[in-house]
């Protein structure tokens, strides 16, 4: 599908495979290749998080606010901290309601949406910061976020692979009930998911910000349906358990591609307006697709799954 | 009227007592929100959340969701918006509207019911499509100039609303088929294995659902007298939580209507109130977001936490 999207760009424009527009290209996925990871642990569990793109814009208002003179002037490391704080917090809330009261995750992350929705709207107050200090803005600069984004996808790599975390994660999405049969911590392991995705919405948040001029409290709205489509594209089953890693990071670099075809084919605003179609579709068939390949392989045994 | 009040339980007069505590508490702040005129100029937007939290309860009761309701009026009125511009009748904008609610009610319930994928994600995913193409087809600008002849529909709202309310709160205690829906929400298994047509009845509910927004999308051309892409965004919230917090169970078989009636009636106030008083918008998602988070752990408790999902 990469290939298939790689080759119709370069018939249709050219210009898109000059260094610096993949570089370019490069650096702006970085933040959703970090969410992405997150969202593929919450995805393998079983679960969903709607709330990271209103995440997004609370982290950043926080970060915007605290690190600014004319704000609350806390100092650019402090500032960083916050955020990240203030991330990881909202990923534990969601990771214990959905697993210490047994709610569904969609109910609770879309209520937790609109809170942060409205929580960012009234940090901001209407308002924008500009005037990022410069130390701030040196976290984009030099292929930083670039370094940030491959730790955390090896760290993560490393836990899913090496570490008996990753076939944990997969048990509970795959059959809960039998996961917890043979002992594993359920609870333990979800707000384990939950917590990282709040951890790197944060880091994606923090790597991204720099990179504008101003942080304004349209940041962040859509990300969550982006990242879900480049989970599900990415061959990560919706229905728990199945899934890779270098899978979703795939779908990242389709859907991301796929975004700047968009702007390269010159349909101006047009794209932006049709986007969103376009991600809901993808969801939709890779969904089918999904379901179809498993009833395939369980002709024989009907196995129930979410 | 006794039989169309059974099924106010305990809960639901628990509910009634918040309100009215409520509304005393906005009157207490101001005077001037509790009066009839205002509470009647700004009740247009109840009845179309009434007009779609009655088919959202039973959806929900029969253990699904339908998180694209936003999105269908949405596109609905984009429909009704582009139909009118190239025909000019308002009849058959309204019959366009419409159907277009009915296919995508359709489209979710053919994929939830014979595909077998989990509601959620489903209608997440028409959510996406539904909003990206009444965008895309819109362009983002709005609709006008739609006449008089519409203007009736505006009254007819709140007779819609109530007749849907009550049909559905008597059908759902008196009629087989309604109790069949609690049945497919406590165990769809066991309900499928017993002759219940499952499949049917959820293809059914998601269709009813889809053409009550296009109704819904009809009545808000008729009300505010233009249409825009965004109408429906975040609609699905407040519909949610007007359900839950109606003290319908999210894992299906267990809500009725009165609860919903209720639970639509404290969102609406809710929401008034805050763009009324504090005439801070931004407070609204915070609030309603909040309630939903509240009344879906209240009902999880009430459900007992033990029990397994």
């Amino acid at each position: 599908m990469l290939a298939v999207t790689l080759v119709t760009v370069k018939c249709v424009n050219p210009g898109f495979y000059e260094p610096t527009n993949l570089a370019n290209l490069g650096v702006q996925l970085v933040p959703f290749a970090i969410m992405t990871v997150g969202m593929t642990l919450v995805v393998l569990v079983r679960e969903i998080d709607v709330s990271i793109g209103s995440l997004a814009g609370v982290v950043s208002a926080v970060l915007g606010l605290a690190a600014t003179q004319d704000h609350w002037n806390l100092g650019t490391g402090m500032a960083v901290a916050l955020a990240v704080a203030t991330g990881t917090l909202v990923g534990v809330v969601n990771g214990c309601l959905v697993a210490l009261m047994r709610l569904p995750s969609i109910i609770v992350t879309l209520a937790m949406m609109a809170v942060l929705k409205g929580a960012g709207q009234i940090l901001l107050d209407g308002k924008w910061v500009s005037s990022l200090p410069l130390d701030l803005r040196a976290i984009a600069a030099g292929g930083v976020p670039i370094w940030v984004g491959l730790a955390v996808i090896a760290g993560a790599y490393a836990m899913l692979t090496l570490h008996p975390w990753g076939w944990r994660l997969r048990a509970v999405g795959s059959h809960p009930e039998a996961a917890a049969k043979v002992g594993l911590p359920l609870r333990r392991l979800k707000i384990l998911s939950f917590t990282l995705m709040g951890f790197l919405t944060a880091v994606a948040t923090v790597v991204s910000v720099p990179q504008l001029s101003v942080v304004e409290s349209g940041f962040g709205s859509g990300w969550e349906l982006f990242v879900i489509t480049c989970v599900v594209l990415g061959g990560v089953s919706i229905s728990g358990g199945k899934g890779t890693l270098f899978g979703a990071l795939l779908g990242v670099a389709v859907m991301g591609t796929m975004r700047s075809v968009l702007v390269y084919l010159k349909l101006g605003d047009q794209a932006v307006y049709w986007e969103r179609a376009i991600q809901g579709g993808l969801i939709l068939v890779a969904a089918v697709a999904d379901r179809i390949i498993a009833l395939r392989k369980s002709q024989v045994t009907t196995r129930e799954t979410v | 009227m006794r039989r169309a009040l059974k099924g106010f339980g305990s809960y639901e007069a628990g509910l009634l007592g918040l309100l009215v505590l409520l509304m005393i508490g906005f009157g207490l702040a101001d005077p001037a929100f509790l009066s009839l005129g205002a509470q009647l100029d700004l009740s247009g937007p109840l009845w179309e959340s009434l007009l779609l939290a009655v088919p959202m309860t039973l959806i929900v009761v029969t253990g699904a969701i339908d998180l694209s309701v936003g999105a269908a009026v949405s596109l609905c009125a984009v429909c009704f918006g582009l139909m009118f511009q190239s025909t000019g009748s308002v009849l058959t904008s309204g019959m366009v509207s419409l159907g277009v609610g009915v296919l995508v009610g359709t489209v979710n319930g053919l994929l939830v019911s014979l595909i077998n994928i989990h509601s959620l994600v489903v209608t997440l995913a028409t959510m996406a499509l539904g909003f990206g193409i009444a965008e895309g087809a819109s362009r983002g600008q709005p609709f006008s100039g739609f006449g008089p002849t519409l203007n009736p529909v505006a009254k007819w709202a709140v007779v819609f609303a109530f007749g849907a309310a009550v049909w559905t709160a008597v059908w759902t205690r008196r009629s087989v088929t309604g109790q069949s829906l609690y049945v497919i929400g406590l165990n769809e298994t066991a309900a499928e294995y017993s002759g219940y047509p499952v499949k049917r009845s959820k293809v059914a509910l998601f269709v009813v659902q889809g053409l009550m927004a296009g109704l819904v999308a009809v009545i808000y051309a008729a009300r505010r007298g233009s249409v825009k892409s965004d109408i429906g965004q975040g609609l699905e919230l407040d519909v949610v939580t007007a359900v839950v917090l109606g003290g319908t169970s999210v894992f299906g078989g267990r809500g009725s209507v009165w609860g919903t009636v209720l639970g639509a009636l404290l969102v609406h106030e809710v929401r008034q109130f805050a763009s009324w008083h504090w005439e801070r918008n931004e407070l609204i998602p915070l609030l309603i977001g909040g309630l939903l988070l509240i009344s879906v752990t209240a009902g999880r408790v009430i459900d007992g936490i033990k029990t397994p999902q």
